[in-house]
């Protein structure tokens, strides 16, 4: 009997699994039927055209390429440092009664939703922009900080969790040779937490580069490459999500739904190498 | 009152009424202990589980310092001063005084810079003296034919017993005067074990030895004073050689004979 019950769950799990590489499967196939038009109008020249004019038929991902990738590597940046910054003060310097308040804080803040971020930089983060670095405020500039505010938590708190398992007898063994602890930190915590903390930063990025309600409204939806940091920008979700109800044409559709795929991609491909590290970790351990 | 012999020859350190208290314990672990330890020689520390050995040799290189809250009372002599006072720099101390623990514990780092680690901390960077002295190192920690064709790669490829010996030859790089060895054996084979006996009974040449240890035909071996504790106390101190054939306290003789622990 028992051996049935068995059977049956086994199998019904297995069908769950594979129905989840399906509907994987199905999106991509979706995507890909409704950006074949865009495809075969505007070929490689998609991804390197830089002008976006839908009236004109002239559909250039490349501002929103580079929006998208300069944004996130804005974020990084900003957040990283801070990140680590955080971690090392929460799993090896704050005082215990400190280490949960605080800890617990940084997880509530990773669970807040991100279009809250979205609103509260547009109302807060706006103006001082524009007061400090002039422009309209609404800006690349903006939406970096904005991301990097919201993967920050996340980014300490799996930062902290990893720096944690350093076990204590291979502290212990670097402070009994004589090290401080920044020693100890620099020489065995982070090396022994590295995989975690790298796997942490890729799925961070993965998470800005696929951001959509915390940058839409501070970004501006402007197709155009510039250097200047304080001028209007767009990337891929928030061209998605600002143009979508505006698509009239079929190719303009079918170039939103290119994007889209192509931001799919990107993700898949950071996913994957944090899944890669995320792996080489629990072999390691 | 404990039964101590009376140590002829010179002390590496001198233990004074000790008291140690651990943070979250209402009572001290360790209470009004007196012991000394002779300067080249092995002393072995045995006693039932949960006896304070551990914590005992912990306090030599202050480790309990690392957690906050814990507290010492009484004197350790250590080079005819008091190493608990607050004054005392730690960071020396510990390159003075080495330490081994129950576990390998190679740093996840290459084997020649596991080795240099400690004198890299000193901020010795000249690369001749860290070759030679890894080198010495490592063949006084008898490791160095083993590892000599691999010294660039991960020290956790290493089996168990000779991430032991690595860890033995990091902390005799800094050449230390006394070392620490806390059950050094337990998750270790047989071979593997022996070869660290023979490796300790080596090292006494140039430093002094402490060794906690469940196995009491290892403390046989290795050892020339062996200590008994019970209950946070020393109940005997005495040469090895005396003390398992004819001990002079009745709880030793009961421990040594397996009537209880
Ligand atoms: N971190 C700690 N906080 C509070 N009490 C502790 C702590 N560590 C050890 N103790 C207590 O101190 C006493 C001595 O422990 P210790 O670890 O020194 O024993 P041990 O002789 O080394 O035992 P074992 O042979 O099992 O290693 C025990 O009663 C133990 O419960
Ligand atoms: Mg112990």
């Amino acid at each position: 009997m028992s051996l049935i019950i068995d059977k049956i769950f086994a199998h019904s799990t297995k069908l769950v699994a594979i129905s989840v590489l399906f509907l994987v499967a199905w999106i991509f196939t979706v995507l890909f039927q409704h950006s074949m038009e865009s495809m075969q109008a505007l070929g490689f020249d998609f991804v390197t055209e830089t002008k976006w004019a839908p009236n004109l038929e002239k559909f250039g991902a490349l501002p929103a390429i580079y929006g998208s990738i300069v944004s996130t590597f804005l974020a990084m940046i900003l957040a990283v440092p801070l990140a680590i910054g955080v971690a090392i003060f929460l799993s090896e310097l704050a005082p215990a009664k400190l280490k949960s308040p605080v800890g617990v804080s940084i997880e509530l803040l990773a669970a807040i939703p991100s279009v809250i971020y979205g609103m509260w930089g547009l109302f807060y983060f706006v103006p001082i922009i524009r007061d400090t670095f002039g422009g309209i405020g609404i800006s690349m500039l903006t939406a970096g900080i904005v991301l990097s505010i919201m993967i920050l938590p996340f980014m300490a708190a799996v930062t902290r969790d990893a720096m944690n398992t350093t076990p204590d007898i291979l502290k212990e063994s670097a402070y009994a040779l004589g090290g401080t602890k920044w020693d100890v930190i620099k020489d065995i915590v982070i090396p022994y937490a590295k995989a975690g903390i790298i796997g942490s930063f890729i799925l961070a990025l993965g998470r800005a580069i696929g951001e959509t309600m915390a940058v839409t409204f501070v970004m501006g939806n402007v197709h155009k490459i510039s250097l200047d940091l304080t001028a209007p920008a767009t990337s891929i979700p928030v061209t998605l999500a600002n143009e979508f109800t505006e698509a009239d044409t079929d190719l303009y559709y079918s170039s939103l739904f290119e994007l889209s795929l192509l931001l799919l991609v990107i993700s898949f491909t950071i996913i994957s190498i944090a899944k890669f590290y995320f792996l080489r970790r629990t072999r390691v351990a | 009152m404990a039964t101590i012999v009376d140590i002829t020859e010179e002390k590496a350190l001198e233990v004074k009424n000790f008291e140690f208290t651990y943070a979250s314990a209402d009572e001290p672990s360790i209470k009004k202990l007196n012991m000394p330890i002779a300067k080249n020689s092995i002393t072995a520390l045995i006693g039932p589980s949960g006896c304070g050995k551990t914590t005992l040799l912990r306090a030599f290189n202050r480790m309990h310092d690392l957690y906050p809250g814990n507290e010492y009372a009484g004197e350790i002599l250590f080079k005819n001063r008091n190493i608990l006072t607050s004054k005392e720099d730690l960071i020396n101390l510990r390159i003075q005084i080495g330490m081994i623990f129950q576990k390998p514990t190679a740093f996840p780092m290459s084997i020649f810079d596991n080795v240099a680690y400690g004198m890299k901390l000193q901020g010795i960077k000249n690369k001749t003296e860290l070759n030679d002295r890894v080198e010495k190192a490592l063949c006084d920690a008898a490791i160095w034919k083993e590892v000599k064709d691999r010294l660039k790669h991960d020290a956790n490829g290493l089996s168990g017993g000779q991430q032991q010996r690595l860890c033995i030859a990091r902390a005799i790089a800094v050449e230390p005067e006394v070392l620490l060895f806390d059950e050094p054996t337990s998750a270790l084979d047989p071979i593997s074990t022996s070869g660290i006996e023979e490796l300790v009974i080596e090292l006494k040449k140039k430093v002094s030895i402490i060794i906690v240890t469940h196995n009491m035909q290892q403390a046989a071996r290795v050892s020339d004073y062996t200590g008994f504790m019970y209950l946070g106390e020393l109940i005997e101190l005495g040469y090895t050689e005396e003390m398992f054939v004819t001990p002079k306290e009745k709880l030793t003789e009961e421990y040594i004979t397996g009537k209880f622990g």
